[in-house]
């Protein structure tokens, strides 16, 4: 119950990040007893490279304080959509927060908002869309994987967030998003093989003022097949881009100086025998040796109010025109 | 955000718009008989009163003066390259000569056809007709010339509600400088990574975004919720650009507290006693907050009374008030801190770090990396920040066409952000 609010104490049943390093960061529940693969209940014990945590120890402990562990110490934090990002349990591939960050931002939500997510995933997104939406508005997720839909269904509970998100379990290419979203929608998202048969569902399921769309999709034929649908149905400020995140670490490097002004004179014995070697110290942020270079293509688009959306289909029907040939 | 009525789709008088000519966008204020400069067009606004946003409006220049422009509603639209018939086109380029000479037309000849009033689609096909070698290119070069040529005298404006995205892509695109350097994608991570939501009190720094950051972070808190925001400036004024044109309603944009970073960092060391008591129980509540906020906040509570009691039987000044209303909050601690600066990072930071709860989020951005690489140091020093992290992204946009999708030929390079979290020490 540990995301919906700020919270000073850990209260028995919250998701607790455990921060030991930059690279390991977990997330565990704040409860003593666990039942096992077996159906027993045991103690629930938390094995860290640093030795083991017994999770219900945490109960009435503050969030942001140091907790010691038998060969080393960890912090607990309180979760926060970009902590359950890197920490959650994978049941799909998932977005990560460069691109969470562009698709909040670009879907224009604030408070109040109502938005329609497909497909649920692993609900890594949808956290950061509840933040964003709550406390008035309002996050309808679908998923055809109907386990999946389940599960997402008990997290947000589970999470105190279940007020601000419904989910369905729905294959929302085939069935749309439901009569009772029809007209309802400030902005739509996207994560789903064929997304262009989910476009023209979207178009319904959007307020009559308008609203914004945005389909995440891995492959640049996903995306084409996406804009045409869009242009044919009247979007407009069609966008498609990708954002990459680079992290640097942070280091002071010393760096062996040759001293090559010698060369030029004749030994005449008076130089010393054998020198220190000279380093020189500089601070620079380096790259990693290696990281993801693709995640996704973002496409954007704005739904027009009703009353012009005649005119932008014809507006669009030029680009439509040109790419027959 | 629940259904509009009507006025609040309706463009009235006093409200901010933006215009939108193609890729092209600009705020403007309407007012009566208000007039806006479009690149080389300069058009009399009034006909856009009274209409709804998202409408489309086609310029129409004036009799008498070639570049003055009156607009008129469309309801339907022609683009040159439906109606324009091409005849002919070449399979490559090899008989094209690279010269000036190809266009019959001079600059006199386009500006008498724009006399004229015709629209675009007569003045591009004029152009066609004169072009020497128009039909020596190919196809898909026929559709880029038409298009640019169609972009140049595209008499078509669209009428937009401001938003933070639009704003955003806006004032970078006119010049990097206005928003510090901060691009769309690095606005969207400074808000997600400090965790900007409907409650909790947010602190941010910022040294001239032309109110883009404290219009964002307004607009995350959201209407009629609890959040609320400090922010601290450095100047007499705060640029207020942004935050204006998204025309919060009031009680949003009074969540708002603009405070110069001096004069309130000054209240709050050596005016204590201006804020921390909010009713007669002067003593009282004094004993309480100090017993309260420990030991660091004892040492600066040396009260400069003499001038803040002359004074406060008489009205105190907006500013003062802001600044007590800030104080007050900064000494219940804040829940995020932000700081966008032209300045170095590592001072600012040192002296609102204090203010920062432990268990909560700090982001830093700056154009630069090696200042943040001196607060990465700064930070790690203390024992009290963990989770430092220094980042910035690689971002493109794509032209997505069939056969024809590649990345935008140019592209920008934003900045560095550095994230944090800080402990209870």
């Amino acid at each position: 119950m540990s995301f919906d609010g700020y919270k000073d104490e850990i209260n028995e049943g919250d998701t607790v990040i455990l921060y030991l390093t930059i690279t390991q960061v977990y997330s565990i529940k704040a409860q003593p007893k666990i039942v096992n693969k077996k159906g027993n209940e045991v103690e629930n014990v938390f094995q860290t490279p640093y030795g083991a945590l017994k999770c219900g120890e945490l109960i009435g402990k503050s969030y942001g304080t140091k907790i010691s562990l038998s060969k080393g110490w960890g912090y607990v934090l309180q979760p926060t959509p970009e902590l359950w990002t890197i920490t959650l349990p994978h049941r799909t591939q998932i977005i990560y927060t460069p691109d969470i960050s562009m698709i909040i931002l670009q879907l224009e939500l604030c408070p109040g908002s109502m938005v329609i997510e497909s497909g649920t995933g692993s609900g890594s997104l949808s956290h950061a869309l509840i933040r964003a939406v709550k406390p008035h508005g309002h996050v309808y997720t679908f998923d055809f994987h109907e386990v999946r839909a389940k599960t997402a269904t008990e997290e947000f509970k589970d999470h105190g967030l279940a007020s601000y998100v419904t989910v369905g379990h729905r294959d929302v290419c085939e069935d749309g998003f439901g009569e009772h979203m029809t007209g309802k929608a400030d902005a739509v998202f996207l994560d789903l093989p064929h997304p262009w048969l989910a476009i023209p569902h979207a178009l319904t399921s959007i307020k009559t003022t308008g609203g914004r769309l945005c389909s995440f999709s891995p492959c640049i034929e996903q995306v084409q097949k996406s804009c045409l649908m869009l242009l044919k149905l009247g979007f407009q400020d069609i966008q498609t881009l990708e954002v990459l995140q680079t992290q640097y670490s942070v280091q002071q490097r010393s760096i062996p100086v040759i001293n090559l002004d010698f060369v030029k004179a004749e030994k005449d014995g008076s130089e010393p025998e054998k020198k220190e070697r000279e380093m020189m110290k500089t601070v620079t942020g380096l790259p990693p040796a290696s990281s993801p270079g693709h995640t996704g293509y973002l496409t954007f688009a704005t739904l027009p109010p009703v009353w012009c959306r005649s005119l932008q289909i014809s507006l669009n029907e030029e680009d439509i025109l040109t790419s027959v040939d | 955000m629940e259904i509009d009525s009507d006025m609040s789709n309706t463009i009235k008088v006093g409200d901010f718009v933006v215009v939108q000519r193609q890729g092209y966008t600009k705020l403007h204020k309407v007012k009566a008989h208000s007039r806006l400069i479009l690149g080389s067009f300069n058009i009399e606004m009034d006909n856009v009163i009274g209409e709804k946003y998202y409408d489309t409006f086609q310029m129409k220049n004036m009799p008498g003066n070639r570049k003055l422009y009156t607009v008129e509603k469309v309801e339907q639209t022609n683009s040159a390259v439906e109606s324009l018939s091409i005849e002919q086109s070449g399979a490559d380029n090899r008989h094209i000569p690279n010269n000036a000479e190809s266009q019959g037309l001079t600059k006199d000849d386009i500006d008498k056809l724009k006399d004229e009033e015709l629209s675009s689609n007569i003045i591009v096909e004029q152009l066609i007709s004169n072009s020497k070698t128009f039909s020596l290119r190919t196809g898909y070069s026929q559709e880029k010339y038409i298009k640019k040529k169609e972009k140049k005298y595209f008499e078509y404006i669209q009428i937009k509600k401001p938003s933070i995205r639009i704003m955003g892509q806006m004032f970078y695109r006119q010049d990097p400088t206005k928003t510090l350097g901060i691009r769309i994608d690095d606005l969207s991570q400074i808000l997600t990574y400090a965790n900007i939501h409907q409650e909790g009190n947010h602190l941010l720094y910022d040294s001239g975004t032309s109110g883009l950051m404290p219009a964002a972070i307004t607009n995350s808190i959201g209407s009629q919720t609890t959040g609320c925001l400090i922010h601290m400036h450095p100047g007499n004024e705060c640029q207020k650009n942004g935050f204006v044109a998204m025309q919060f309603p009031i009680e949003q944009a009074e969540r708002c507290i603009n405070v110069n970073l001096y004069s309130v960092l000054r209240c709050y060391y050596q005016q204590k006693d201006s804020f921390s008591d909010s009713s007669e129980t002067k003593s009282d509540t004094n004993t309480d907050q100090n017993l309260e906020n420990g030991a660091k906040n004892n040492e600066e509570s040396e009260p400069t009374s003499k001038k803040a009691r002359l004074e406060e039987p008489n009205q105190k000044k907006s500013w003062q008030l802001d600044n007590e209303r800030a104080c007050k909050i900064l000494d219940q601690k804040v829940d995020s801190l932000i700081v966008t600066a032209k300045e170095h990072p590592v001072n600012i930071v040192k002296a609102l770090l204090p203010f920062l709860r432990g268990n909560r989020s700090l982001v830093v951005f700056s154009l630069l990396k090696e200042p943040l690489q001196d607060l990465y140091f700064y930070l790690k020093s203390r024992v009290d920040i963990v989770s430092i992290k220094l980042s910035n992204n690689f971002m493109r946009d794509y032209q997505v066409l069939p056969d024809r999708t590649h990345p935008e030929v140019n592209m920008n390079y934003g900045g560095y952000i550095l994230t944090g979290f800080k402990l209870i020490c």
